[in-house]
């Protein structure tokens, strides 16, 4: 045997219990794992149970953990489309009477539903297996100093090239933009998912508008891009995700406007994997992470805003509540007067019609 | 092993004829041509079996249904959540038929029955249909996909083009470098290598992004360009998020590849090969041509189809920097590896490549030799 494997075997040896024993979190990397370290695990009463791991969203890794029965992941980190799709098909654990009994309540003793409900969201399949993270939205913003005159401040503007000439950048998949596309059309951004779900022909007519910018458009795949392409004034106007917009902002002295009407908000979600090595420290890692404190903390790392109403009120009561004594609230998706302008999206939905539409996306950018 | 999988993938569709076996012989009893409708016993069947059936067998089931048509996933959903009820008061229905109608409507939608026919078997075809834009009708015939979402032969065709061009490109810049290499003294060609390798070291993703930075509009190459007064500056060339990037990028990226097998070749080309040429009388590009290229063929070979293998299943950096035209075939398998989880597709995607690739060498063994490789 080589020292070298010797060594290898001692270490595993050592190390090995202390593995065993930390609940292991799938999430998506970069500032927002940062974010979730800080204002979850490091609040937690016991933060080094807890290591996070970097993964690029889907389900693929864990349906293939929990059908090959070597689960290493005991929570990850979802989109609510997957939420659901996980819970339905068991690869997420049904725990609704333990989110119901251990849920850390607000202030007045709300649920940790009741909390979402109130946030303006309606329950799917998602909600039994697992906990709620944060609100983030593809947002479009713009560097003020590429519009002297006057500013883009709607979707309609964002969709009219001979009026903010110059190119927009947007992403690869469908459905920010589609979505963002029927408010320029003169959709009421709240009425967006039904005029989808209910209308027929709403997509062909959003794929209609989205044609008036086709030839003006650069494409991007990766977060960070949008923040490039604005900045290196490739493009006028992006849609981004906000956290980034405002890392930028606070973070990097940018000066960057967001137009919130028709910005899509999203759900994101913690979820238990079936079969979860370290169930019982993860699901107690899980109600503490969903906690009314715990969302509001997170917004002091990244602007994405709490999933439980509760977790705004503690924002505003103690503002500047950002890094540097900045006010966080101006740069939260999730305001009263923002959420009337916003598209909240149909997880449900997308998980339906989800596939027919990226591939309907795909054939619209190739043409 | 793990292609054996694949393959069994691509054609399997057991788990779903797991959950809905009653429903889907009842099923293929339908005659499409008499009722618009399947008949009752389809009906019953299909209530029965939701509302008897393993929760997470048919939250499985669901996720496949929806390959085939979109909606199925909620369809069956709300239909559950009735069926549930019913039973639960104990209140089996008289007509099943009108009970699911009542339900949902879209159980009297005949388009949903007939997408029910691409799932009634075993094993199937289908996604191999599908992996080439095509589907099935309501009579099994299996016909071209709706215009709108014709994406993947575009695919398949851009994939291929990309990558005969990345190697040919290969070709064109790795051939020279490589003669250099070979034949300049010890100390200049060891400093040489160290260019070639470095790039080859770092990070994919810092090259990347490193050729983002070179070839955007306001990027070090339109700079260079506008400020020699060759573009105007309203005429800045689109280099990136588009195909040319992507060959750009692509090219640079796989050339030590290419460089690395023709170097180890070229390097044992006897030099008086050349001077015993010219001796007798040939001109330099005669002698190049007739008598030092055909020894290279064996390293041209194995740098060709080493880039071209690799190009293939190229995936991150089309999409980095290909924007609207970075999507190759390796962005479809990873999309429906993670998002969509439809595995019989991806298996079907995969296998298909791995025939294209197949081909290729047989090709390539019919015309050069497949013992005339050479990797050093």
């Amino acid at each position: 045997m080589s020292k070298f494997t010797k060594a290898f075997l001692f270490a595993s040896i050592i190390f090995a219990p202390f593995a065993a024993n930390a609940v292991t979190v799938a999430s998506w990397g970069g500032a927002y794992t940062e974010s979730q370290k800080k204002a979850y695990a490091d609040t937690y009463s016991d933060p080094g149970s807890i290591v996070f791991e970097n993964y690029n969203g889907g389900l693929g890794e864990t349906r293939a953990q929990v059908e090959s029965g070597n689960v290493t992941w005991d929570l990850v980190d979802v989109l609510p489309a997957d939420a659901i799709t996980g819970c339905d098909e068991g690869l997420f654990e049904d725990i609704s009477s333990e989110i119901a009994s251990m849920g850390v309540p607000g202030p007045d003793g709300e649920s940790i539903a009741e909390d979402m409900e109130a946030n303006g969201l309606n329950y799917h399949s998602g909600w039994d297996c697992c906990v709620p993270q944060i609100f983030w939205t593809y947002v479009v913003f713009y560097d003020p100093d590429a519009f002297p005159g006057e500013k883009p401040d709607s979707m309609a503007d964002f969709f009219d090239v001979e009026k903010f000439p110059g190119k927009r950048g947007i992403h690869t998949w469908a459905d920010g933009i589609i979505q963002k596309a029927l408010v320029a059309d003169g959709v009421a951004p709240n009425a967006v998912p039904t005029v989808f779900a209910n209308q027929t022909g709403a997509i062909d007519r959003a794929f209609e508008v989205m044609d008036k910018i086709k030839d003006h458009v650069v494409f991007w795949s990766a977060g960070s891009q949008p923040l490039e392409l604005v900045k290196s004034g490739e493009v006028v106007m992006a849609v981004a995700y906000n956290g980034r917009v405002g890392a930028a902002n606070l973070a990097e002295g940018e000066n960057f406007e967001y137009i919130w009407e028709g910005q899509v908000l999203d759900q994101e979600y913690l979820c238990l994997t079936t079969g979860a090595p370290n169930r019982e420290a993860a699901l107690d890692f899980m109600m503490h992470a969903s906690s009314p404190a715990s969302q509001a903390e997170q917004a002091k790392y990244i602007t994405y805003g709490p999933m439980r109403a509760s977790g705004i009120p503690i924002i505003e009561a103690n503002e500047p509540w950002g890094p540097g004594g900045v006010d966080i609230m101006p740069h939260m998706p999730n305001t009263p007067e923002r959420l009337k302008v916003s598209i909240v999206n149909d997880p449900q939905w997308w998980s339906d019609n989800g596939a027919e539409i990226s591939e309907r996306y795909s054939a619209w950018m190739g043409n | 092993m793990p292609i054996g999988d694949m393959l069994f993938r691509s054609v399997d569709d057991s788990q779903i004829n797991g959950v809905f076996p009653n429903t889907f012989n009842e099923y293929k009893k339908w005659d499409k041509e008499k009722d618009e409708l399947p008949p009752e016993e389809v009906y019953k069947a299909l209530f029965e079996e939701l509302a008897y059936g393993e929760k997470i067998q048919i939250g499985r089931a669901l996720t496949r249904m929806n390959y085939s048509k979109s909606g199925w996933k909620s369809l069956i959903k709300t239909t559950s959540r009735e069926i549930k009820k019913a039973v639960k008061k104990d209140e089996l229905p008289n007509n099943y038929k009108e009970f699911l109608i009542t339900a949902n409507e879209k159980w009297a939608d005949p388009t949903f029955w007939y997408a029910m026919g691409q799932m009634v078997n075993d094993a199937t075809p289908i996604y191999y249909w599908n992996a080439l834009d095509r589907t099935y009708d309501q009579d099994q015939n299996v016909v071209m996909q709706d215009e709108k979402r014709r994406i993947y032969i575009k695919t398949w065709i851009k994939t291929l083009k990309i990558s005969v061009y990345v190697t040919i490109f290969c070709l064109i810049l790795g051939f020279p470098v490589a003669h250099l290499l070979a034949n300049l003294p010890l100390r200049y060609s060891n400093l040489l290598m160290i260019f070639v390798l470095l790039p080859f070291w770092t990070s994919l993703l810092v090259r990347t992004t490193a050729w983002i930075v070179m070839l955007q509009q306001n990027g070090v190459i339109n700079g260079i360009l506008v400020w020699l007064g060759i573009l105007s500056d309203d005429g800045r060339l689109q280099l990136v998020y588009n195909e040319t990037g992507t060959l750009i990028a692509m090219t640079q990226i796989l050339l030590p590849f290419m460089i690395l097998p023709l170097y180890s070749v070229m390097r044992v080309i006897p030099k008086s090969h050349m001077r015993a040429a010219q001796n007798l009388g040939a001109k330099p590009a005669t002698a190049f041509w007739k008598v030092y290229l055909p020894q290279t063929i064996p390293g041209m070979s194995a740098g060709g189809l080493l880039v071209f293998v690799l190009a293939i299943g190229y995936f991150i950096t089309p999409e980095l920097v290909g924007g609207k035209d970075g999507k190759l075939i390796g962005h479809w398998i990873a999309y429906h590896l993670k998002t969509t989880l439809n595995w019989g597709l991806c298996a079907a995607l995969g296998a298909i490549l791995l025939g294209v690739m197949l081909i290729f060498y047989w090709l390539y063994n019919k015309i050069v030799g497949i013992d005339n490789i050479k990797l050093g």
